[in-house]
């Protein structure tokens, strides 16, 4: 897999890049942005902002909560044993299990739902420069078309990079 | 932020883990020696017998569920600091939210292990758990030790992936930083982590959605150890006010425990830069809040028990405050009421070894506080035929003792293998502050575009 | 379906102590030794409450033999986490040694602190395992127990009187502290059966329940005793 990119050292100057590279005509899709920390203020990081995490997480949390009444239930009917004058099915104390286990449904779809659209976990990321958590901002593009590709350097030098690198 | 200071940044936090002194040798060792020894008392303690410990008839429940009691307080610290903060979007918490997640999660999993050091017959206690057994039977879902299985696990799951899941870009920071083995194990840990938007947005998110589903979880975890007092009819344990009063007093002991451990990393990690008086001072303001609403609770409780004029409950009442307890209470009362008030309410003392010396006051008449719970109220329940008194024996000393160790000792590795000090979260503070000056100065931000 | 219950008349009682010593014996309740005890781990399942009242001369002695109550509303059965403490169809309290693990929850919530806890393995040095009761098992280390109305006395019974084809009779079946009373002070039997003698009993005017007001609906009466004018 090849990628031709170039390291920038600050928000502004990756920006500019981006911006040539979208003039040189690259998809949104296909422009690549890394950086050390993440940069709310700048447009380049806006992108893939919307996430269908929050219905997940409540999705999750709604089978934690079926599946604990459901537990509850079935283990107190299946050997009902009487204690302390309390009904077999004790909703109460049910409850605070269902409870329980409804924030733990959560929790863990919102993780499971993150190591999935992040693409994590991964052995080592395929396309990647050490310089990132450096301080310096990647911008690129995976898979050049081979005609593009001096538009693309073009437009990446411009933005201020030293050098284009190739991976 | 300038790269040079980005870089100084990532140097200082990196600085524990790239270079070791023999001190930290010397303090594992130390360390792991009194672990063990824990270790091979409670050992003992299974081969033996039950009765090596100091409990007795009435007095079931002395020292391991005072324990239990006390480092599952401790572990409130991370959820109000990094959760609560993070939801409010305080900007100081952000050099000080992994030490207290951190301290969350140790200090869960050995608040864990004490009911499974209490039990009689420890090796069953898989038998808290719900799983379709050989004998048919299932745990009772009325136990309220039933509900702590539940309400720790989950809190301990939510914990640790509330810590884990931020350190991933720290990760792939030291990965980048190290070479050989070290960068492929902490590439292993950064799970491929680039720093894409997508994967910063992701991250995010959940780490949104965790401070808002850990927060109730913390409640209700200690709450529901709370109930293991409240739901039996025992005098002064049966008190509607257990489950506000024991969250209160977790998290009072929760930021107690912070400061000490923010103390200790800055003097021994050299990171003074990061960690500023300003954070001590406004933990040092939670835990005067905290010691005050405290002590609005024990006030009330109090109250009621004495207007109530129960006679079970009064001679509990006055066995704490002018019994054979009453040194232990008064303690108690000066520790964490009077001491970190004064201490805290002058600005003057509010200084770091200030609120240092009223957090460890704070430690010790919270251990009590959770014993002063326990153990009057066993000794003198309703046929006084039946009172007791309780002495610890050796087994409890020594095994109380190596989980404050086994705190220190795990904390110390941690520090030693992940950045105290989340760097991007600090990183992205300074982006904050610099574009907050930006704004001020009244320039633009950067070319506007389409 | 009976429903077993028991009656201890206080005027009769002289605090003998015979009950204590019967329960022993006919439970293998283990002694613990004076060190042992010392430190608060006796184990009687049945024991002699005594309480001394006013200043010399004019000392009163009270004194009271408390079982396990077998409450229909029992605190302790609730806070088992393994089920080990429960109710039977019979009314009892029945503690499952099996299941138990030794949380100790349910005799911190007892009120009548009638549970007890094998702190250690009990020996029973030669020739005195010969004692042991064959019918009642011997409990390791780290389980609760406590008072079961002797039920393996009431399961044999139970047996006998299937095997001949006929109903139980009153005064069938006699725990260990019934048998052993020197002076027939303690009465067991059917609360279910109006003309049993222990319901006769629980409907005296002297009759009253310990800490009835704690709601645990204890189902032994206890006859107060006359004051002594």
């Amino acid at each position: 897999m090849s990628a031709v990119y170039a390291l920038y050292p600050d928000p502004d100057a990756a920006q500019r890049a981006v911006n040539g590279l979208r003039t040189a005509g690259v998809a949104e899709a296909d422009i690549t942005v890394m950086s050390g920390e993440p940069f709310e203020e700048q447009p380049f990081a806006q992108r893939d902002k919307a996430t269908w995490l929050w219905y997940i997480a409540c999705a999750g949390g709604f089978l934690g909560l079926t599946f604990s009444t459901w537990l509850t239930r079935m283990t107190e009917l299946a050997w009902p044993l009487q204690t302390g004058n309390m009904p077999i099915v004790a909703w109460w104390p049910n409850l605070i299990v269902i409870f329980e286990l409804t924030m733990l449904g959560a929790i863990l779809a919102t993780v499971i739902t993150l190591f999935i659209t992040a693409k994590l976990p991964r052995r080592t990321p395929d396309f990647y420069d050490r310089e990132v958590t450096n301080g310096k901002i990647l911008v690129g593009v995976q898979n050049p078309s081979a005609a593009n590709l001096a538009a693309l350097e073009q437009a990446l030098m411009a933005g201020g990079a030293a050098h284009i690198k190739r991976s | 932020m300038s790269e040079a200071s980005s870089r100084k940044l990532s140097d200082d936090l990196l600085r524990p883990l790239l270079q070791t002194s023999w001190r930290f040798y010397v303090l594992v060792a130390f360390l792991g020696s009194i672990v063990l020894m824990g270790l091979g008392t409670w050992a003992y303690q299974m081969f033996n017998g039950f009765g090596v410990t100091g409990i007795n008839n009435p007095i079931f429940w002395a020292f391991y569920i005072t324990n239990f009691v006390f480092w599952i307080g401790i572990s409130h610290a991370g959820t109000l600091i990094s959760a609560i903060l993070r939801l409010v979007n305080a900007g100081w918490r952000r050099p000080v939210t992994r030490c207290a997640e951190v301290i969350t999660a140790f200090a869960l999993m050995i608040g864990a292990l004490f009911p499974i050091i209490h039990l009689g017959r420890p090796w069953l206690f898989f038998w808290l758990m719900p799983y379709p057994s050989s004998r048919l039977i299932w745990p009772n879902f009325r136990s309220p030790l039933v509900w702590d299985f539940f309400a720790i696990t989950t809190y301990l799951t939510g914990s640790v992936l509330f810590l884990v899941l931020p350190m991933i870009p720290d990760f792939a920071l030291v990965r980048d930083r190290t070479t050989g083995l070290r960068s492929r194990v902490y590439g292993m840990l950064a799970l491929g982590w680039q720093g894409t938007p997508k994967q910063w947005h992701r991250l995010e998110s959940a780490m949104s959605i965790m401070a808002i589903a850990i927060i109730p979880v913390a409640v209700s975890v200690h709450t529901i150890v709370s109930f293991d007092f409240s739901m039996a009819p025992v005098p002064m344990w049966h008190s509607t006010m257990f489950g506000p009063y024991f969250v209160a007093g977790a998290i009072f002991s929760g930021i107690a425990g912070l400061i000490i451990a923010m103390a200790a990393l800055r003097k021994f990690l050299h990171i003074e830069e990061y960690l500023h008086p300003v954070h001590f001072q406004n933990l040092g303001k939670l835990l005067l809040m905290m010691s005050l609403l405290w002590g609005y609770f024990v006030f009330a409780e109090r109250l009621t028990v004495w207007y109530g004029n129960e006679s079970a409950e009064i001679q509990v009442l006055r066995a704490t405050q002018k019994g054979s307890f009453a040194p232990l209470y008064w303690t108690m009362v000066v520790v964490n009421f009077v001491i970190p008030v004064t201490i805290l309410s002058i600005r003057k003392l509010r200084t770091i070894t200030g609120c240092v010396i009223a957090s460890c006051g704070v430690l010790v008449g919270m251990w009590l506080e959770r014993f002063l719970i326990v153990v009057p109220s066993l000794g003198h329940k309703y046929l006084p035929y039946s009172w007791g008194t309780y002495r610890p024996r050796p087994v409890e000393i020594l095994i109380t003792i190596s989980t404050f160790a086994a705190m220190t000792l795990l904390y110390t590795l941690f520090a030693k293998f992940v950045p105290i000090i989340s760097i991007w979260e600090l990183k992205v503070g300074e982006q904050e502050t610099h574009e907050t000056a930006l704004q001020r100065s009244g320039r633009a931000l950067g070319e506007a575009h389409p | 379906m009976h429903k077993w219950g028991m009656a201890v008349d206080l005027d009769t009682c002289t605090g003998c102590g015979a009950c204590v010593t019967a329960c022993h014996a006919e439970n293998n309740i283990p002694t613990v030794g004076p060190e042992q005890a010392a430190r608060g781990r006796a184990m009687h399942w049945l024991r002699v409450e005594r309480y001394w009242e006013g200043d010399f001369p004019d000392v009163r002695l009270k004194f009271r033999p408390v079982m396990c109550q077998q409450c229909d509303a029992a605190p302790c059965e609730p806070v088992c986490p393994t089920y080990a403490s429960h109710h039977t169809a019979e009314g009892l309290n029945a503690q499952v040694y099996n299941r138990c693990i030794g949380t100790r929850y349910c005799a911190n919530a007892c009120p009548y602190n009638v549970r007890f806890f094998e702190f250690f393995n009990p020996q029973w040095p030669k020739p005195l395992h010969l004692q042991l009761n064959p019918d009642v098992s011997v409990r390791e280390v780290g389980v609760m127990e406590k008072c079961t109305f002797c039920v393996q006395r009431i399961n044999a019974a139970s047996i006998d009187a299937k095997a001949e084809k006929r109903e139980l009779k009153d005064g069938d079946i006699k725990p260990a502290c019934v048998q052993g009373c020197s002076v027939k002070a303690m009465a067991f039997g059917d609360l279910n059966d109006p003309e049993s003698e222990v319901s006769r009993l629980s409907r005296s005017p002297r009759g009253g329940k310990l800490l009835d007001d704690l709601g645990t609906r204890p189902k032994v009466t206890y006859l107060e005793r006359q004051t002594q004018v």
